[in-house]
């Protein structure tokens, strides 16, 4: 069975036109509003870096779990990882952008802010950039392991590349609880320097889970529609629902009790975080958070009328791909920027990184066979039929 | 009067599947299937169906408005008290409680209509056929009254689809 996908050249000129467009909407933003840009690269950058992160952790979780039903789908993640390596080199050019974006990062704020200070000794520029470094290198490392053991069983077959996929898998999720947390501190906590959270990393990663699923069961299903993947039945879309669902539940669940339990005690030095997010019309950003990230899969997820219907995940999957941009910028921008703007820079980042990720996703997944041959599950998969 | 029952014992669920769909085409009537775990594939091969997921969703529904209004009641209209500068409809502190009481009500009020449904309450009597379908078998009864052809087919054929055992029991109901 050859299933391999081609990565048309038409194609690949529209992702690098976006790419190119991405590129001088950044530098318009540079010349322009330096700060405004910057923020820009800093939600971008990360926002497809939790799709990558988020697509390994679901890889990860099907090969642990020893998951029968996606095992046909496990290219789809695989090639998302392959945004990683582009984020972190990135990521390390937010050390020309620091000032614009981390105010713990001024001399004069470390001078005089005791609390900086008391930080100082974790969010200082060369660690904060030594973190980032091995972060990366963890994560690129566990990605390009768990990406040749999946190519080595496309050759070899039997059961080594499996039972190996699982232990790195293991691996991965290990290494993954302990970066991404101190990531997420480290990347977009850190903006608001004087207010903290722990359930933050959690939820952060939850949502990166939430979304890199949403993207995944997107791409199978246009993936599907153009005819490859003729193997996706309703089961399938039901197992992509249930996790929808299942994520927009936990992810409801952590975002409202960091939310509820931070306008309880009511405490000033919490409560400064959300009543900047209350301000001009980040309000109205904070509901619709809430409303599409949580309500609305909430609701299409529950019947099977809706969601065994391959019409409505896709429709609710783009709208997520949405529901993650409204997150990490209720998330980044009022700091830095103090009132809600979105315009030319916003569009064009956004779609240049769209660009760069559909540029390297389609060049991963060109790579290998879209469906792989020795899994031990494959039948199963192709054959995947629930009651 | 006891009727007498003929009892396939399979070991494997695919075996016992591949032997209801036969013994369905043959137009055999089965009297009933126990199993060690639930099988929705039994439950579409008996031709039944279940309302009760829908009944679950009403019941949360019902309970999520319910203790949203009853929380709107006590704290805002009939007894308003300041804790500590909160409006007195502090609708995120309902949350919590919500979600639980939901949960609560879910429970309970599916416990009740199952049970209801089928007919069980504590102390009722029941009929085992065979033991070993709560460990690890997977048990299909047939009345022997109701087969129009002979016994011996039907045996030959639940044989054919892998059972391990077949037998004759008369079924009493037990305490």
């Amino acid at each position: 069975m050859d299933t391999r996908i081609t990565f048309s050249k038409r194609f690949q000129y529209a992702a690098i036109a976006l790419i190119i467009l991405g590129g001088a909407a950044l530098a318009y933003g540079f010349i322009t509003q330096p700060d405004r840009a910057w923020a820009n690269l800093l939600l971008n950058n990360y926002y497809f870096l939790s799709l990558a992160i988020g697509a390994s952790f679901f890889l990860a979780l099907q090969h642990i779990s020893q998951s029968g039903w996606s095992s046909m789908f496990k290219r789809v993640p695989e090639a998302m990882m392959a945004f990683v390596p582009y984020a972190g080199v990135i990521m390390l050019l937010l050390y020309f952008g620091m000032h614009s974006i981390y105010h713990w990062s001024h001399e004069e704020a470390l001078a005089s802010d005791a609390i900086i200070q008391h930080k100082a000794p974790y969010l200082n520029i060369p660690f904060f950039f030594i973190r980032m470094i091995l972060f990366f290198m963890a994560w690129i490392v566990m990605t390009r392991l768990l990406r040749k053991a999946s190519l080595n069983e496309d050759k070899t077959g039997g059961m080594i590349n499996f039972e190996r996929s699982e232990l790195l898998s293991k691996i991965h999720i290990f290494l993954l609880a302990i970066t991404f947390s101190f990531a997420t501190f480290d990347w977009i906590m850190s903006i608001d320097v004087h207010w903290f959270s722990t359930i933050f990393s959690l939820r952060n990663f939850v949502a990166a889970f939430y979304h890199g699923t949403a993207v995944i069961a997107l791409i199978v299903i246009l993936l599907h529609q153009k005819g490859y993947f003729p193997a996706l039945n309703k089961s399938h879309l039901l197992d992509f629902s249930r996790y929808i669902f299942m994520l927009s539940i936990v992810w409801g669940y952590f975002t409202f009790s960091q939310f509820m339990l931070i306008w309880y005690a009511n405490i000033p030095e919490e409560t400064s975080y959300f009543a900047e997010r209350w301000h001009s019309g980040f309000k109205v950003i904070f509901y619709v958070n809430f409303f599409i990230n949580w309500f609305l899969p909430f609701t299409l997820m529950l019947s099977q009328v809706t969601n065994k219907n391959i019409h409505v995940v896709k429709a609710l999957a783009i709208v997520l791909l949405a529901g993650q941009y409204i997150d990490l910028y209720e998330q980044i921008f009022p700091t830095i920027l103090h009132a809600p703007v979105f315009g030319l820079i916003e569009i064009g980042t956004f779609a240049g990184f769209t660009g760069l990720f559909v540029f390297v996703f389609g060049k991963a997944l060109a790579s290998a066979d879209l469906i792989p041959k020795n899994h031990p599950y494959l039948q199963e998969s192709l054959h995947h039929h629930l009651h | 009067m006891n009727k007498t029952s003929i009892i396939g014992v399979f070991d494997e669920e695919n075996a016992l599947m591949a032997a209801v769909d036969q013994v369905k085409k043959e137009g055999i009537e089965i009297n009933e299937i126990y199993t060690p775990y639930p099988m929705h594939e039994v439950l579409e091969a008996m031709g039944k169906k279940t309302r009760f997921t829908f009944a679950a969703f009403l019941y949360g529904f019902a309970g999520a408005s319910g203790v949203l209004a009853f929380l709107y009641y006590t704290s805002v209209i009939d007894w308003p008290i300041n804790y500590g500068g909160k409006p007195t409809n502090a609708f995120p502190s309902f949350i919590v409680v919500t979600i639980v009481l939901t949960i609560l009500t879910v429970t309970l009020a599916s416990l009740f209509t199952f049970s209801a449904r089928a007919a069980i309450y504590p102390g009722k009597s029941f009929i085992l056929p065979d033991k070993r379908s709560t460990d690890d078998k997977f048990v299909i009864v047939f009345d022997k009254s109701l087969l129009k052809g002979g016994a011996e087919k039907l045996n030959a054929l639940l044989l054919e689809k892998g059972a391990v055992e077949v037998y004759e029991k008369e079924l009493h109901p037990q305490n």
